[in-house]
């Protein structure tokens, strides 16, 4: 099988098919780890859904374990179609928004709408009600709602309770996620996970009620012991666990699976032809040495599966009908750019006057001045035009304020003291985030010898 | 495929990689890293979007793509920018900017199946790709949208695709505790110097093509058949101005200022020689007329066409602009003033090419950009001065002598002003710092307070210093008064009028004095701090002849 050839123009048209194949199939990796945890929630959904029970549980697993894939493919495999509520912690950061949400998602699945009393009674008394926020003297703290554009309805905390009851009492029971649940637990007195817990408790399969289901999806461990009393002891405590493949094997398994995965272009002629090449192409791609060195590198540094398809990712975007086969060195070079990103990779590119600012900033640290500004490096860097025989290219104000600038835009000079009016701008204090070993690595890099010297002298 | 057209030089492969990204299957979140030529790269994502939305879905990418772009610098009006079809706003708050993005997709969906079904294309679903750009304002504006705003295909359950873009590396706007999952990076490198000359030369042809469409009759710099000079002219620009920055887009504003001015001996060259040529046609046209009349006319034509100019002619152009693009960098990098000045002012002479050999041109600094001392070489008269500058040229001669002792006080440390100002009675005047020999010690080096910036000081001092200064520099100038018999008796009459302390409130006013103590403070005499720098101070004090180097104790 000759791969190295260039490809036949009547075969291009599989390259881009089995990029989308490829990128597509990277997006429904499944996780033999999560098996037992598909088939407790499973269990916990099937009692929900045709016994009616109140049932709560919390998705335990770290970062990228597949914990909101896993209760997807739990609710799209169940036969049953229940109410589903997705409330997020990052979205609804307070139980009236959280509330407003609930409603909205209600009145889409059931088309009936539960809070429009609600909104009406915020809309005609909105001043009345931001008079009730501002009374130190109430009870209830109002919920703190860090940033709400004035003018939004947002329903009052007190209506809480009675929304949240009407759940069980729907037509088809209800599933509701909480995604980020450690959040959720930080509002103010737990309200919404309390009256949902509550409810989920107090819920017996009758008749007339449906059951419910609440699920957290967090991925920090000692959520439960953010619960308050009250809300620990309505919930049910049950844990399901995610985890991420443990073993090295699995990671090869995944990256074969992704790659070999089928394309079809439309021409079936093509696509057996396109087929064969691609296979050995990829035997040949997994078998390479170093690609087994870099996964198993990257693996003892994070067992985070996305960082994996990220590597895959780009392995496949730089598949092109010019170079149609994956290469192990795009494995590698992706494995610096998206694992362990350099600190500042593209110290060198900068320009002149910024690099003669790098170095005076070394100069300055040197000097015991780990802490400068503008006029002390422009000082510095004066001097060494003055003094060198060989002077470096004379700079005026202008490019090398702009290079400061630049610098700090790019954070490699930050803020030493927070900014005040008082000071003018050449003389704010700044710290340089670049080591001196990073700056004597770009300045070799430049092969420019009279800033190398420049830079010798700080000792 | 045309979006793999080098419209952007040295872009390429990221073009590739975005597009075949973007269009295949996009992932959830990009961060699109880029230090040097931020803004180019934020035009060329655009014009890759627009590419892609405007192409039907086909075969290769079935997902129709719809893009929009969120500024970080108006982010604070940021989402979708319009209302539901039942009058709800969609930019309240993430939730109803969410329940947008959904009412829009299935919005488009039905109209992306009612297209598919007319047959004349594949259509697999939709696709929103998201730009945000300069993403490191999201940090400090919204920090509550930069957790959420990733996920957000995930929240929304949609193919959403989010690209921050910004200059600042991701660890340093990354949310706290593992917030949002890690973007697949995108890393742009410096551009070089080839790509931005044929980044430069791209430009060329746009313009020539708008001009040409305007007026084909008049000859204006960006003709044709300049090209190759003007391919000339830019390699010149990049060798003088590529090591000071390399953001395409500053080359090309200089370029734009400094262009108009290097071609403009040529087409002077070109429109004596139609004058030359005019007279001679008129001498020639009762000349012979066996050729036939078209051929003449083109002939004509030919002889009449701008041609570019020879290599002699380029390295005299050369050798006299040199000098006049590097100033041309030092004042339009900063933007002290524009390129339209610039081109005005620096406009060569008439006819230069038919003048003997001469020296390269002397450009001409707009007066609002030129430093205060450009010929000292200390040029630290920082941007924004010589507005300062003006406005001291109206100030009263009192609000001088207050400057200067602001500045005095403000870098000379309190423990000097005896050696400085003080007078003995045995007439030796002004102890100058005596110059100890330096002590090679493991402590840091002090730093002279010039260049740490000036320090506060109370406003006792600075009348006290006021007083010195009028005594030895103003006494002679005053009205003579009789009635006052003590030496300095005068000088304490006038630094105690209301009149200074109301224009130590305007100069504070008017942020030439910085008033660092709070206003409702009682206690304690309030502090100041000069906020004027070396340059200016000097041009005040040689006016008002004040030795101000001798009076200061540390002088640069």
């Amino acid at each position: 099988m000759r791969l190295n050839g260039t490809l036949p123009a009547h075969l291009h048209p599989c390259v881009t098919a089995q990029k989308r194949a490829m990128l597509r199939s990277l997006h429904d990796v499944g996780m033999t780890t999560n098996d037992i945890a598909y088939q407790q929630l499973t269990n916990l959904l099937t009692g929900t859904l045709s016994r009616g029970e109140g049932n709560s549980c919390m998705v335990l697993g770290p970062c990228g374990s597949g914990k909101t894939k896993l209760v997807e493919r739990c609710l799209s495999d169940i036969n049953e179609s229940p109410i589903v509520l997705r409330l997020s912690g990052w979205i609804q950061y307070s139980d009236r928004l959280a509330m407003r949400e609930i409603a909205h998602q209600l009145a889409q699945q059931t088309g009936s709408s539960f809070l429009s009393n609600v909104d009406d009674v915020t809309e005609s008394f909105p001043h009345q009600e931001e008079e009730e926020e501002a009374n130190p003297f109430l009870d209830t703290p109002p919920d703190a709602v860090p940033v709400t554009v004035p003018g939004i309805s947002l329903p009052p905390s007190s209506h809480l309770p009675a929304l949240i009851s009407i759940l069980p009492t729907l037509a088809r029971p209800t599933v509701v996620i909480l995604d980020a649940f450690d959040l959720f637990a930080l509002h103010p007195r737990q309200s919404l996970l309390y009256c949902l817990l509550d409810t989920v408790q107090s819920c017996r399969a009758s008749p007339s009620t449906k059951g419910i289901a609440v699920i957290g999806v967090t991925s920090r461990v000692d959520t439960i012991q953010l619960l308050e009393k009250r809300v620990k002891s309505r919930f049910s405590g049950r844990t399901f666990r995610t985890a991420a493949p443990q073993q090295l094997e699995d990671w090869v398994k995944i990256t074969k699976t992704v790659l070999s995965s089928k394309c079809t272009s439309g021409d079936h002629d093509n696509d057996d032809e396109w087929q064969i090449l691609w296979q050995a192409a990829v035997d040949k791609f997994m078998s390479a040495k170093t690609l087994l060195n870099a996964l198993n590198e990257t693996f003892s540094i994070t067992r985070d599966v996305r960082m994996l398809k990220k590597l895959i990712t780009m392995v496949v975007t730089h598949i092109s009908p010019r170079s149609p086969y994956p290469l192990p060195t795009h494995f590698t070079d992706a494995a610096t750019l998206q694992r362990a990103r350099p600190r500042f990779p593209f110290l060198y590119t900068l320009s002149y006057p910024a690099l003669c600012l790098l170095i005076a900033s070394i100069h300055a640290d040197t000097a015991g001045h780990p802490v400068f500004s503008f006029e002390m490096l422009h000082e510095t860097f004066r001097d060494q035009v003055r003094t060198s025989a060989s002077a470096p290219i004379q700079i005026n104000g202008g490019s090398i304020g702009m290079a400061f600038e630049a610098l700090i835009s790019a954070k490699i000079f930050v803020c030493a003291a927070a900014p005040t009016t008082t000071v003018v701008k050449e003389f704010i204090k700044y710290r340089c985030v670049v080591e001196r070993d990073e700056v004597k690595k770009t300045v070799d890099k430049t092969g420019q010898i009279n800033l190398k010297k420049w830079l010798n002298r700080a000792q | 495929m045309n979006f793999n057209q080098p419209t952007h030089p040295g872009y390429e492969q990221f073009t590739q990689e975005l597009s075949s990204l973007i269009s295949l299957y996009p992932p959830p979140f990009i961060y699109v890293n880029d230090v040097q030529s931020y803004r180019t790269t934020t035009s060329v994502i655009d014009d890759i979007l627009e590419d892609l939305s405007e192409r039907p879905p086909s075969l290769e990418s079935p997902t129709k793509i719809y893009h929009a772009r969120i500024d970080g610098v108006a982010s604070s009006q940021w989402g979708l920018d319009r209302e539901g079809d039942d009058g709800t706003r969609w930019n309240e708050n993430l939730d109803s900017f969410l329940h947008g993005l959904r009412a829009l997709h299935t919005q488009l969906c039905k109209l992306g199946v009612e297209v598919a079904a007319e047959g004349t294309e594949s259509y697999e679903g939709i696709c929103f790709v998201i730009v945000v750009k300069q993403a490191e304002i999201l940090k400090d504006a919204l920090l509550e949208l930069m957790a959420p705003l990733p996920c957000l295909g995930e929240m929304a359950q949609l193919i959403i695709c989010v690209v921050f873009i910004s200059q600042v590396r991701r660890k340093d706007i990354k949310p706290p505790l593992g917030a949002a999952p890690e973007p697949y990076f995108m890393d742009i490198g410096s551009p070089t110097k080839e790509h931005i000359v044929k980044h430069l030369l791209s430009q060329f042809s746009t313009l020539s093509t708008t001009d040409a469409s305007s007026s084909s009759q008049s000859i204006t710099p960006y003709h044709p058949s300049l090209l190759p000079l003007y391919r000339h002219f830019t390699s010149v620009l990049c060798d003088v101005c590529f090591p000071f920055t390399h953001d395409p887009q500053d080359l090309a504003y200089i370029a734009v200022a400094s262009w108009p001015g290097y071609a403009k001996p040529v087409l002077d060259e070109h429109r004596r020689y139609l004058a030359a040529k005019a007279n001679e046609m008129d001498l020639d046209v009762d000349g012979e007329l066996e050729d036939g009349e078209e051929e003449q006319e083109r002939r004509r034509q030919d002889a009449l066409a701008l041609k570019p100019p020879g290599e002699d002619t380029r390295m005299r152009l050369t050798r006299l602009f040199n000098p006049s693009l590097s100033a041309a960098l030092e004042v339009l990098l900063p933007r002290l003033s524009n390129a339209a000045e610039w081109a005005a002012l620096n406009e060569p002479p008439p006819d230069l090419l038919a003048m003997p050999h001469g020296p390269p041109l002397r450009p001409v600094i707009p007066a609002a950009a030129a430093p205060s001392d450009i010929t000292t070489g200390t040029a630290n008269a920082p941007v924004g001065t010589n507005s300062a500058l003006m406005t001291m040229g109206t100030l009263p001669r009192m609000a001088r002598f207050l400057l200067v002792a602001a500045f005095l006080a403000s870098m000379n440390p309190a423990k000097s002003d005896l050696r400085m100002f003080g007078r003995g009675l045995d007439e030796k005047k002004r102890k100058q710092r005596r110059q100890v020999a330096r002590i090679k010690s493991k402590a840091a080096a002090k730093i002279p307070q010039r260049l740490l910036g000036p320090a506060p000081f109370p406003l006792d001092r600075l009348l006290a210093i006021l007083g010195a200064l009028l005594e030895e520099n103003d006494a002679e100038t005053r009205l003579p008064a009789p009635e006052f018999t003590i030496p300095g008796e005068y000088t304490d009459m006038e630094i105690a009028r209301v009149g200074v302390l109301g224009l130590i409130n305007q100069l504070t006013s008017m942020r030439l004095l910085f008033r660092t103590s709070p206003v409702d403070r009682l206690d304690g005499p309030p502090m100041y701090k000069c906020s004027v720098g070396y340059d200016s101070v000097l041009g005040l004090a040689r006016g008002l002849k004040i030795p101000l180097n001798d009076l200061l104790w540390d002088p640069v």
